[in-house]
């Protein structure tokens, strides 16, 4: 099967990805319900950012037509607000915004599916289900 | 307890109109429009960015806290900080209730004791009278004993047994919680004069009434924490019998759900096992809520229907452990279970930081409850009912959090279904 | 051209092969990507992505814009960059777990239809072909430029045009260029490089960014025309305030009012439908993996646009005052504006660094092209042979006859690439649309963002999407943007107002009406049926958690192993 990857270590990097995904979860598995409600949320977070992500980029352009000092002021230097802002202040509010919209749907994830990882605090026995799940793996 | 949505708008609007009234009105000549639209927009979005949208949630990577053992609300820690010994008869509280009131009582010395030792002492003679050192005065130990103030005009020989005390005189009043004498408020002079008895005896009134409210406190906090153990150990032995049965049915033809089954109902208990304090994450509760319903998933296959609907940021919010479940398995238990075609439970969590409230509603659309037993639910009464007493229980462990800062309304109709209204504030 | 900057040329190209081929991790392996917090697999696959993604029109086109047309040419580098917010909040993470490589791929089996695959597959060959055709345009102009050589007596450009395109070809049917995430990663690295090096020479030099924007302002913005077979300095009108000239700080240079919007919007919707783009996501380990890539990649892309828009004003500002004693800029400039403002670069690489700063750049340029043509050029070649050709023309292919397949594809399309370059005679579209190279990437984002970005983001976030609804979305949004194009192309040069630009920009008429097609036909057939397993798939991490366990299960017991 030709991949777009045609590099043999991409193509080992990608098989030992599909080897690891491809197991089939048994012992982390979501329901339906969660995962509907973990995508309801994440559809939340990316509709809200990326309607500020909208406004603030056409904000931008769209003041000078409002705002005469937008395109007119002189900063220090001698840039306009519109130009330091197109040239470099818009790297920066894309870049910030990318990454709180990434941790916050990392995290939503994390606390919405799957289960909290215990602290290993317990007293380990044989009916421990976490060390039935080690020595389970451990055979494999 | 209002939706803060409509108080945000109400902002906003506000808040253009100030701008506006700014920019282009008092200000003459009036600004360019640009300014007014910069000036809004930018004050509007930090209105909003203030105003917890979607766009902000729980940090991450905190993990579990289960180690809250026996917190007290902090709300009711910060006011013992102001008043004297609001927060009961410790060395610390009477040091500083002994500093406070050194002033006023017209003493040049001034020490609190329990029924042993000297807890705080400040003033001449605070050398050899120490904290923690037992108490010598035979005088003290009347008190203690009779219950009533004691003038002593003459410290003398029955009084320190250090030579060169400077003390000469005393009033001795007791400290007691309803009758019961735990300690002693004293004031000493180094001259002849004697302190005011009637002040004295006053204040000591005033710090007694403060620990019989601290002691009050503590029991509260008593009954709130057996409640929350009883809510533990109760978990419901039809709902483990079921489960496991379920488990063992799958076993044979699925093993692989079986398998899970089993992982959940493990970290079912582990979790009401593990939850010490009073206060858990949302993100937490609402673990153990899914892990509960995909048992019962498991077991009434596609009868029983889930929705979840949660805010981001509800979900790093603080909540009282074990409450939203119990009312699940209620809608569960006595809504759907019942049922031909079966339902769908809903859990809808919002946050409303403006107004302060975590919003937690559970709706289901099954049998309802009869208009006279909800009338006994919502009077606290409950009748014989397992139900009733479920959402009793929540109800008051919910009042010792909060007192009456809470709201939960049950609206229900026969055959229509139920809603549990749950309005907490946020922490 | 001197023999300094072609030695230059060469020795940074084997170089940088030289460094692609050895200085690669060795033992890098998926359980690296787990180990370190992920970082390093991370950055190294944010950086392939770049390598991608940055293509002549990034390296050069971008600087040309600026220097062409002043702000608004840097409304190009701010939406190229913003193509990523959408492509991380609505498709990355999803596209990544659902576990397909290519997005005919994804599209096929999310909605169980193989008509939807073959659509699919028109849209993305027509997307990669527009995206090819400026890179071939921008290797004609850095021959012209660079070699200035005619072969059989063509035009410098065409020879330009079909030596770039043949030798690209060859190495990659020949399986030279493999488009490895490393050797990705190197090019971009290189791209980056150049830039920063040429960026501290001009600040170096005492070249003040704010008061070389202020004085360039200061006076109208001079674009050269041929009138009359003669070239001479022409200073508009600008387009929002027709009282006033245009001027190098004030939009209005290039766009009307709507103009701006609908440029903005064409390439922030178009990256999310990018074939070689997209395809690089799948070497991410996990959803959150493919999350922080995307992040890294914006931060990475601001950076290198912040300069490329530093130094096309850089060239504005110093290209007139260094004509006086440079023979070969005077021969390249009228009045001291160049001619060509894609050779604002390469001019400002001379002007620094001599023949060796001129070489540097142009292995940039050259790099830039053919990461990105190397890139599309395989995606293509993927989308042929795994999904026509496999699936549907020779079900029983061996794997040679599949990569056979894969490399006429290949041939074919770097052919009809060169076509097109050669068909449109960059100088006399010049004077139409400055920075042609920029102006013609636009078209290929229109088009992905008008016909593929829609459908994509329905089937991802909505369950009704329905493989007719899928096939007629993309099929109105992909024949409205090339018609309102079409249109534009014909009757733009009358209208170069707000109409004009909007037919040229068509994303965002083309864009909603696809996705309004879509939602209507949806509506009125039936959903896939297993639309809930995927939905575990897309929005579930069970898989991401289940492999992250396994590593670092199987990093203990290396690590175990080791200490015995």
């Amino acid at each position: 099967m030709s991949r777009p990857l045609d590099d043999p270590d991409d193509r080992r990097l990608v098989a030992d990805l599909d080897r690891l995904r491809s197991a089939r979860p048994v012992d982390a598995f979501d329901t339906p319900a969660e995962v509907d409600a973990t995508f309801r949320t994440q559809r939340r977070i990316a509709v809200g950012y990326f309607v500020v992500f909208l406004l603030v980029t056409l904000a931008v352009p769209a003041l000078t037509l409002v705002l005469e000092w937008w395109s007119q002021g002189r900063l220090a230097g001698g840039m306009s607000p519109y130009f330091v802002m197109a040239a470099a202040g818009l790297y920066v509010f894309f870049f910030v915004l990318a990454l709180a919209a990434a941790t916050l749907s990392s995290a939503v994830e994390d606390r919405m599916l799957g289960g909290p990882d215990w602290p290993a605090d317990e007293p380990e026995d044989t009916a421990n289900p976490s060390d039935a799940r080690r020595s389970r793996d451990s055979r494999r | 307890m209002r939706s803060g949505g409509g108080v945000l708008a109400g902002a906003i609007a506000g808040l253009w109109l100030a701008v506006y009234l700014v920019t282009q009105v008092l200000t003459s000549p009036a600004l360019d429009a640009g300014w007014t639209i910069l000036a809004g927009t930018a004050l509007s979005a930090l209105l909003i960015v203030g105003y917890p949208s979607p766009l902000r949630g729980p940090r991450r990577g905190r993990a579990m806290s289960t180690s809250r053992r026996g917190e007290t609300p902090s709300t009711i820690a910060m006011m013992g900080r102001s008043i004297p010994l609001r927060s009961g008869l410790t060395a610390e509280a009477a040091e500083r209730t002994v500093r406070l009131l050194r002033p006023l009582l017209g003493g040049d010395a001034t020490a609190i004791t329990d029924r042993e030792r000297v807890l705080a002492f400040v003033g001449p003679g605070a050398d050899h009278h120490r904290r923690g050192s037992p108490i010598m005065t035979s005088a003290t130990q009347r008190v203690l004993d009779g219950a009533r103030t004691v003038v002593v005009r003459d410290l003398g020989p029955d009084g320190c047994p250090q030579p060169g005390c400077p003390l000469k005189t005393a009033v001795i009043a007791p400290l007691a919680i309803s009758e019961r004498v735990v300690g002693t408020l004293k004031v000493y002079r180094v001259d002849e004069s004697t302190p005011s008895r009637e002040f004295v005896e006053g204040m000591a009134a005033i710090l007694s009434l403060n620990l019989e409210l601290a002691e009050l406190d503590r029991e509260r906090q008593l009954a709130a924490d057996a409640k929350l153990d009883a809510l533990r150990a109760q978990i419901n032995p039809h709902f483990l019998f079921n489960t496991l049965n379920t488990i063992a049915s799958k076993a044979r033809t699925d093993p692989d759900e079986a398998r899970q089954l089993l992982l959940r109902l493990s970290d079912f208990f582990r979790y009401s096992i593990r939850q010490h304090g009073h206060f858990a994450d949302f993100g937490q509760e609402y673990f153990f809520v899914r892990t509960y319903l995909s048992l019962e998933q498991a077991r009434y296959g596609d009868r029983l229907r889930v929705r979840y609907d949660v805010d981001p940021q509800v979900l790093g919010v603080q909540v009282p452990v074990l409450t939203i479940q119990p009312i699940v398995e209620n809608a569960v238990k006595h809504g759907l279970a019942d049922t031909v075609g079966g339902g769908t439970v809903v859990l809808r969590a919002r946050v409303d930081p403006l107004s302060r409230v975590t919003m937690i509603q559970v709706r289901d659309d099954g049998v309802g409850i009869e208009p006279s037993l909800l009338e006994q639910i919502r009077r606290g009464e409950g009748g014989g009912e397992d139900g009733g007493i479920g959402l009793r229980n929540i109800s008051e462990r919910l009042t010792t959090l909060f007192g009456e800062r809470f709201r939960m309304d049950v609206r229900s109709r026969p055959s229509e279904g139920t809603t549990v209204d749950l309005r907490i504030p946020l922490r | 051209m001197s023999s300094a900057a072609l030695v230059t040329l060469a020795a940074m190209l084997v170089l940088a092969g030289l460094v692609a081929r050895f200085a690669r991790p060795r033992n890098a392996s998926t359980l690296d990507f787990y180990l370190a917090g992920q970082r390093v697999g991370i950055v190294t696959n944010a950086c392939a992505i770049c390598g991608d993604y940055f293509s002549a029109a990034s390296f050069l086109g971008v600087a040309a814009a600026v220097y062409a047309s002043g702000l608004d040419g840097v409304w190009y580098a701010t939406g190229f960059a913003a193509g990523f917010v959408p492509v991380l909040l609505f498709v990355a993470a999803p596209l990544r777990r659902f576990g397909e490589f290519s997005i005919p791929d994804f599209l096929g089996r999310r909605l169980e239809s193989e008509g939807v695959r073959l659509v699919a597959v028109g849209v993305v060959q027509l997307v990669i072909l527009s995206y090819l055709v400026p890179q071939a345009v921008g290797s004609g102009l850095t021959w012209e430029l660079l070699v200035g050589a005619r072969i059989g007596g063509l035009s410098p450009y065409a020879s330009g045009v079909l030596v770039s395109t043949v030798v690209i070809t060859a190495v990659v049917v020949l399986g030279g260029m493999r488009g490895t995430t490393w050797t990705q990663a190197v090019q971009f690295l290189l791209l980056l490089a150049v830039l920063l090096w040429l960026t501290a020479l001009v600040l170096g030099s005492g070249f003040s960014y704010p008061r070389a924007v202020e004085s360039i302002s200061a006076e109208p913005l001079e674009t050269p025309v041929v009138v009359d077979g003669e070239w001479r300095l022409d200073a508009p009108a600008s387009l929002l305030n027709p009282d006033e000239p245009m001027r190098f700080d004030e939009p209005g240079a290039r766009y009307g009012r709507l103009g701006q919007f609908a440029l903005v919007i064409t390439l922030v919707l178009g990256t999310a439908g990018l074939p070689h783009v997209m395809n690089r996501y799948f070497t991410s380990p996990s959803g959150t993996a493919t999350r922080m890539t995307t992040v890294w990649v914006l931060g990475l892309a601001g950076l290198f646009y912040a300069l490329a828009v530093l130094l096309g004003t850089a060239a504005r500002a110093i290209v007139p005052g260094a004509v006086a004693n440079r023979p070969w800029l005077e021969a390249l400039t009228i009045d001291g504006v160049l001619r060509v403002p894609e050779h604002a670069l390469l001019a400002l690489g001379r002007i620094y660094g001599g023949s060796t700063g001129l070489g540097l750049i142009a292995t940039g340029a050259l790099v830039a092209v053919m990461s990105t043509i190397a890139g599309l050029l395989l995606a293509a070649a993927a989308s042929w042979g795994h999904d026509v050709y496999e699936r549907h023309i020779n079900p029983r292919a061996t794997q040679r006859q599949a990569v056979r397949a894969g490399r006429t594809a290949v041939i074919l399309v770097s052919g009809l690439s060169a076509a097109g370059a050669l068909g449109l005679q960059p100088e006399s579209l010049a004077a139409e649309f400055p920075s042609i190279i920029a102006t013609m990437v636009t078209w290929a984002f229109a088009l992905a963002g008008s016909a593929l970005t829609p459908v994509f983001i329905l089937t991802i976030w909505w369950r009704r999407t329905t493989a007719a609804g899928a096939c007629a979305g993309m099929a109105v949004g992909a024949c409205t943007s090339v018609a309102m194009f079409a249109a534009g192309l014909t009757i733009g040069s009358t209208a170069s107002d707000d109409l004009g630009s909007l037919l040229l920009t068509p994303t965002l008429l083309a864009a909603p009406l696809a996705l309004l097609v879509t939602v209507a036909v949806s509506r009125w057939t039936r959903a896939p049926a297993h639309v809930e397993r995927s939905w575990l798939l897309m929005h579930g991490t069970a898989r991401d958690r289940e492999a992250e366990r396994l590593a670092r299960l199987t990093i203990r017991g290396v690590s175990r192993e080791g200490t015995r």
